[in-house]
């Protein structure tokens, strides 16, 4: 982390903490700003937050680690969270998630080595009454078929490498 | 009261008690993880099912959050509750890595307990199970936290109980895991007490780290001998050598929990330079020999020069009845007056403590319960760290705190706060009209007046102070303005940190006896000839080593009882070896004028891990054991006093001789202890003069005790030792910058407890005008004696450390 992006973080959010009575409520936007600047939180991150908010490091990393949704290791532009709760597992949530592997050519927990794509199990996304589902980035996908999946790789692809926001 | 059914056996139990508890009263342990009688219930574990027969509520309940409610019928053995907790530690068992075998825990595991008792033998979980990193939490503490069951225990004590800020609960679903941001110390001064509240082999601990199964080691309930609070304790022995110490119920003192030092403080005990064969004249005797010599040249002395040619010195790590033995062979050489503590200012302070509290002693228990407290002149952190954890709890439960003190605050909980000495608040809390001081800023004013007015309103209130910062003067005005609180129907309460943790006991034994400064008077004038120290080490503890040592080196015979290698025993003519708490029965009556004795753990002798040199147990014969000779220092004076008694009939001596006392005879380690009946004395109070006070432009000196390292028993451990802070000179950053003095530059400290030159440490809380070191043995503030109050200093930028 930059000393740049401290500072941008900072002034996003200066004004925010005065105004607010239990800053710790800002927790999680706070760590997804520096997500959104850095691609993922480092511990660098969390203390800044720590610090911006009057908390202690160890208050910001339990909220940092109970989301899987705030990431405190480098992922790649593009995280795929894919469902694997009773819905979705009941509805082909095992042959999508080999497909997305064997597409991808990783596993659960890693990253394409072209820094595309990361591949992460969920615990539902709330899209039971779409399963099988995933979210890519902000994107959330249901009714998943292996083809339906090679197309959605193939633009989220695309689209990363035009360097579009996830 | 309401009155329920619990397999078939009828119990009433105090409104707002669980099903659980009611059970707990019945003799009926309901498996569970997460409740604790301390820290209440969470539901976090699911294991304590419980069907609900009839009442309020119907069917399978965790029984730690059902409220016992009239008419309850409860069975705790019903196929649904039993079938329901075997499924619980099934799961909670899934990811275990069943390493029993190599974990510390094993043998006093609730875990254990609670999967047998639950009924599930066999595995059948075959998937992969979740693994963890461990943390290194520092030198006390060690973590595996593959063991881990979520009952939460951990985080609610190191935070919500005991206001840790660097531990925490990390993760979510299967992945959630216990421990701090980044590896570390753990920073709290109670960090150790996860070892005892984890149920599991999570936190154990790290200092006896594979070296004793429960069921190797000797135990006795005891009390802690680290400070005045007299938390109760379970040391553990094995070999000879002092293990460990956990957490003993204490419902008047501790509660459950224990600080670090007293947790982590008792290998003083294997110190391998102390004392452990009678020495005289630099030869090693059996102690007849060692007896009768010293008997025989104290007799003379006091033959040719009269009974005071000797004198008596104890201190506040004595126990009751080593004390009451000193005093005996007093009386048997003809009436040689005992000192009971080798700083004279700290002395004057508990004997004024104990002449005036009356019934006004307030206990751990009284001080969590209280409803409004004012800290004046005390740093539990390093004088009574427990009693910190006890105002806490007061807190939490919306009691007010303020604080007068002009040393930083490190207590964890809020309190307003004039960071001042108290001498002057007090002493205007204390007249009738209580009006506030002169010279106080407004706002100081208005939280002065606010303070009091939340005392006179409270219903508990209860005075909490330090005698080292206090002095005599200042222990007076705590009490004045006690009684002046105090009406009729409510008083309020006083809990003072005393030295040692039988400062009391001293105190009330030799009520007006000479201090160590009339002492050291007696033997510079050549009217003593002789000293006996008991437990005591005046060239430590006196404010003034040099005046120590030169005295000391004019005496014709100087003896020294301890089980600590001092710098007094060094200098002795003669050693004779004392036992530690854990070796032997005794008692202490704590600050707040509580009685609680103790039992032996084990027989003093040298470990076995230094006779057998870490290998095998050595195969010699001998029909002693090595290292045995240590005596309780009250068996060691009566036999010098040529009467040898038992303990039994020196406690009936001592009780039937002081009836404050009387308690003595039904004590019983273990039990809950007697506090003791006290009158204030009838003598008119002394008025005490003011101590000099410290001119314009210089500084006020503060040399006080820290968590670790400062305390003469627990500063001999090795594992507190090594985590002693470092030697620095704190000062406020304004004083600091008017003396050119930056952080870490070094600066020369010179004031009558001696000089040093230290690094510069800014504290921004510390009030201006003030510095303070903190008393470390074994480097150059070894000879800073706390317990003198603010006294003059010069601090001069420079020198080479
Ligand atoms: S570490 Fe121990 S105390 Fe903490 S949740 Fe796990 S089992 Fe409970
Ligand atoms: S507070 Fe005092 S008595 Fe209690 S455990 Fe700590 S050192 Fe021992
Ligand atoms: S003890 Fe009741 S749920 Fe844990």
């Amino acid at each position: 982390m930059d000393a740049k992006l401290e500072q941008d973080i900072r002034a996003e959010f200066e004004p925010q903490i005065r105004a607010c009575a239990h800053p710790q409520e800002l927790v999680v936007h706070l760590l997804r700003a520096i997500q959104r600047e850095h691609g993922w939180v480092p511990d660098e991150g969390v203390e800044l937050a720590a610090r911006l908010l009057g908390l202690q490091p160890i208050q910001v990393e339990e909220v940092a680690t109970f989301y899987d949704k705030i990431y405190r290791r480098p992922v790649g532009r593009r995280v795929i969270h894919v469902c694997d709760s009773i819905c979705c597992w009941s509805r082909g949530e095992q042959e999508i998630r080999a497909h997305l592997e064997a597409r991808l050519g990783i596993r659960l927990g890693e990253t394409t080595p072209d820094g595309v794509f990361t591949l992460l199990p969920t615990c539902c996304l709330g899209a039971c009454g779409r399963a099988p589902a995933m979210q890519v980035g902000f994107r959330l996908y249901g009714e998943l078929t292996p083809d339906r999946v090679d197309r959605i790789l193939d633009e989220e692809r695309r689209a990363a490498g035009q360097g579009d926001p996830p | 009261m309401p009155t329920l059914t619990i397999d078939e056996r009828e119990v009433s139990v105090p409104a707002g008690a669980s099903v659980l508890e009611a059970a707990e009263a019945l003799g009926i342990t309901v498996p569970h993880f997460c409740y604790h009688k301390a820290l209440g219930a969470v539901g976090a574990c699911r294991l304590c099912a419980v069907e609900i027969q009839a009442g309020p509520q119907h069917g399978l309940r965790m029984a730690c959050l059902v409220e016992a409610r009239d008419g309850m019928v409860v069975s705790t053995t019903a196929p649904a509750a039993t079938g329901m907790r075997r499924a619980v530690i099934e799961y909670l068992m899934l990811n275990h890595p069943h390493d029993c075998p190599v974990c510390d825990e094993g043998g006093e595991c609730q875990l254990q307990d609670m999967t047998v008792a639950g009924g599930h033998g066999v595995r059948r979980y075959r998937g992969k199970k979740r693994t963890f990193p461990n943390q290194e939490l520092g030198p006390f503490v060690e973590q595996e936290m593959n063991r881990c069951i979520q009952c939460y225990r951990c985080v609610r004590t190191y935070r919500d109980y005991a206001g840790g800020h660097d531990f925490g609960v990390l993760g979510v679903r299967q992945r959630v895991a216990y421990g701090r941001f980044r590896p570390g110390r753990l920073e709290s001064p109670y960090s150790g007490n996860l070892v005892d509240v984890c149920p599991t082999g999570v936190f154990t601990d790290k200092t006896v780290r594979f070296r004793a199964r429960v069921w190797d080691m000797q135990c006795a309930p005891s009390v802690c001998p680290h400070c005045s609070l007299g938390c109760a304790t379970w040391p553990w022995a094995r070999y000879r050598e002092l293990l460990r110490v956990s957490g003993r119920e204490g419902p008047r003192t501790n509660g459950f929990f224990l600080c670090d030092r007293g947790r982590f403080g008792s290998g003083h005990a294997n110190h391998p330079d102390r004392p452990r064969t009678p020495r005289l004249d630099g030869r090693e005797l059996g102690w007849p020999e060692a007896l009768e010599a010293l008997r025989e040249r104290l007799t003379k002395l006091t033959w040719a020069h009269g009974p005071g040619a000797v004198g008596l010195l104890t201190s506040g790590r004595a126990s009751l009845e080593s004390a009451r033995a000193l005093g005996l062979l007093g009386q048997a050489l003809g009436g040689a007056p005992v000192v009971c503590e080798p700083h004279p200012r700290r002395d004057r302070a508990v004997r004024a403590l104990v002449a005036e509290l009356g019934q006004l002693g307030r206990d751990q228990e009284d001080v969590r319960q209280s409803d409004c407290l004012l800290l004046a002149g005390l740093d539990p952190e390093g004088e009574a760290p427990m009693l910190a954890l006890a105002a806490r709890q007061a807190v939490r439960r919306g009691a007010r705190a303020a604080v007068w003190d002009p040393r930083p605050d490190r207590l964890p909980f809020p309190a307003r706060r004039i960071a001042r000495l108290p001498e002057a608040l007090l002493e205007a809390l204390a007249r009738p009209d209580g009006r506030a001081p002169d010279g106080l800023e407004a706002a100081e004013r208005e939280s002065y007046a606010e303070t009091r007015a939340a005392l006179q309103a409270a219903e508990r209130p209860v005075l909490l102070g330090g005698a080292d910062l206090l002095g005599p003067r200042g222990v007076r005005l705590l009490l004045a303005a006690a009684r002046a609180l105090s009406r009729p129907g409510r008083a309020c309460g006083l809990s003072l940190a005393l030295p040692g943790p039988d400062s009391f006991g001293g105190a009330l034994l030799c009520p007006d006896g000479p201090d160590a400064d009339e002492l050291l008077a007696g033997i510079e004038a050549g009217r003593v000839r002789a000293l006996v120290c008991l437990e005591a080490d005046p060239l430590s503890e006196h404010p003034d080593p040099a005046r120590v040592a030169a005295a000391l080196g004019r005496l014709e015979l100087l003896v020294v009882l301890d089980h600590l290698p001092t710098a007094s025993a060094a200098r002795a003519h003669a050693v004779l070896p004392t036992t530690a708490a854990a070796e032997m029965d005794g008692a202490f009556v704590n600050h707040a004028g509580r009685l609680q004795g103790f039992a032996r753990v084990y027989s003093a002798g040298l470990p076995i891990r230094v006779t057998g040199q870490g290998a095998h147990p050595p195969r010699e014969f001998r029909p002693d054991t090595p290292g045995e000779l240590p005596q309780p220092g009250w068996a060691v004076l009566a036999a010098l006093a040529g009467e040898p008694v038992e303990l039994g009939e020196l406690r009936a001596e001592l009780a039937r001789s002081e009836p404050r006392l009387a308690g003595l005879a039904g004590l019983v380690a273990g039990g809950p202890g007697v506090q003791l009946a006290l009158e204030p004395s009838a003598r008119e109070r002394p008025d005490t003069p003011a101590e000099p006070g410290v001119a314009e432009g210089e500084l006020a000196l503060l040399s006080v005790e820290a968590l670790f390292g400062s305390e003469p028993l627990s500063a001999r451990a090795a594992p507190v030792a090594g985590v002693a802070s470092e030697d620095a000179l704190a000062l406020c950053p304004a004083d600091a910058a008017r003396l050119g003095l930056g952080e870490g530059e070094p600066a020369r400290l010179r004031s009558a407890l001696g000089e040093a030159v230290l690094p510069v440490r800014l504290a921004p809380g510390l009030a201006p005008g003030f510095a303070l070191v903190q008393r470390r043995f074994g480097g150059p503030l070894e000879g800073f004696a706390p317990g003198g109050g603010p006294i003059a200093c010069r601090i001069e930028k420079g020198g080479a450390r």
